[in-house]
């Protein structure tokens, strides 16, 4: 693999605390625009590149100048395949939301932040980890 | 108040799933019979090398590119390998052939499976192995003796 698809694995780790608070925000107030807000920041992460993924940007400028530097690297290809698992239960809670259907946003924000929160707190990649899984149950969704 | 409820719910059953998936992280799950006798599917036998002077156990790791942890599996077992008289190490990319994965019942990876010389399943771990267990659960088939006739 190489150099400019790996990325320092604190990074991600982060991310994953910064995803856990804001979904739990989102779960408290029920404030759909942040949950949003949040589906953008995974979609950045997923389509576009972790480099320019807002919280990767706030680990570098604030979080990273305080830590030691580490040679230790992450593929980034397993992480970017999990930002676009977060994004479509973000994106489903988003229109449950918005569209009048709570409980639709309550249990898709729940399945994201369960999975945000294994990352934080195990670093445990749920959707990393359940590939398979996943192409099992939708053969056709993510030939990407 | 709802939202608070879930909350709860979800943060707690993260750490439930968390426990337990750190507690079977590299547990080794011996082969049942009807495991055993199963046949196994084309990419996995190609990798086999049965000839006579081939390995006892061939650890079969499998593998997608979405897979963090596969990396950390790659290094231990390939050091384990290194090391090892009679045990060989192979990984197989299953991400454009995730049938292979569901014909054996694998559900995340990385998952390997240890196999005999003949292709036998002697056991599976999943998760990142840990090399001194895995290493003990095939002391047994690494020293017997291979059938020479």
């Amino acid at each position: 693999m190489s150099a400019s698809s790996a990325v320092d694995p604190r990074g991600p780790r982060f991310a994953a605390v910064v995803t856990t608070v804001v979904l739990a925000v989102v779960l408290l107030t029920g404030w759909w625009p942040l949950l949003a807000a949040q589906t953008v920041v995974f979609a950045i992460g997923a389509f576009v590149g972790l480099r320019p993924a807002p919280y990767s940007v706030l680990y570098r400028v604030l979080v990273a100048p305080r830590l030691r530097p580490t040679s230790e690297r992450e593929d980034a290809a397993p992480l970017r395949f999990a930002q676009a698992v977060g994004f479509v239960f973000a994106l489903v809670g988003t229109v449950g939301y918005a569209a009048g259907l709570p409980v639709l946003g309550i249990v898709a924000t729940a399945f994201a932040l369960f999975a945000a929160f294994l990352n934080a707190a195990f670093g445990f990649c749920l959707g990393c980890e359940m590939y398979l899984l996943i192409r099992r149950l939708a053969p056709r969704a993510e030939q990407a | 108040m709802t939202g608070v409820w879930v909350l709860v719910g979800t943060l707690v059953a993260g750490l439930l799933a968390g426990a337990l998936l750190a507690r079977r992280n590299g547990r080794i799950r011996a082969a049942g019979p009807a495991r055993a006798e199963h046949a196994l599917p084309a990419p996995v036998a190609a990798v086999l090398d049965t000839s006579a002077t081939g390995p006892a156990v061939t650890l079969v790791q499998l593998s997608t590119t979405f897979c963090a942890p596969c990396r950390h599996a790659r290094a231990v077992l390939g050091q384990l390998a290194e090391r090892t008289d009679g045990l060989r190490h192979v990984e197989l990319d299953v991400t454009h052939q995730p049938q292979v994965a569901q014909q054996l019942g694998v559900l995340r990876t990385p998952t390997t499976l240890a196999l005999g010389p003949e292709g036998d399943e002697l056991l599976r771990v999943s998760g990142v192995p840990k090399a001194p267990e895995l290493l003990a659960a095939l002391e047994a088939h690494l020293t017997r003796a291979r059938p020479t006739d």
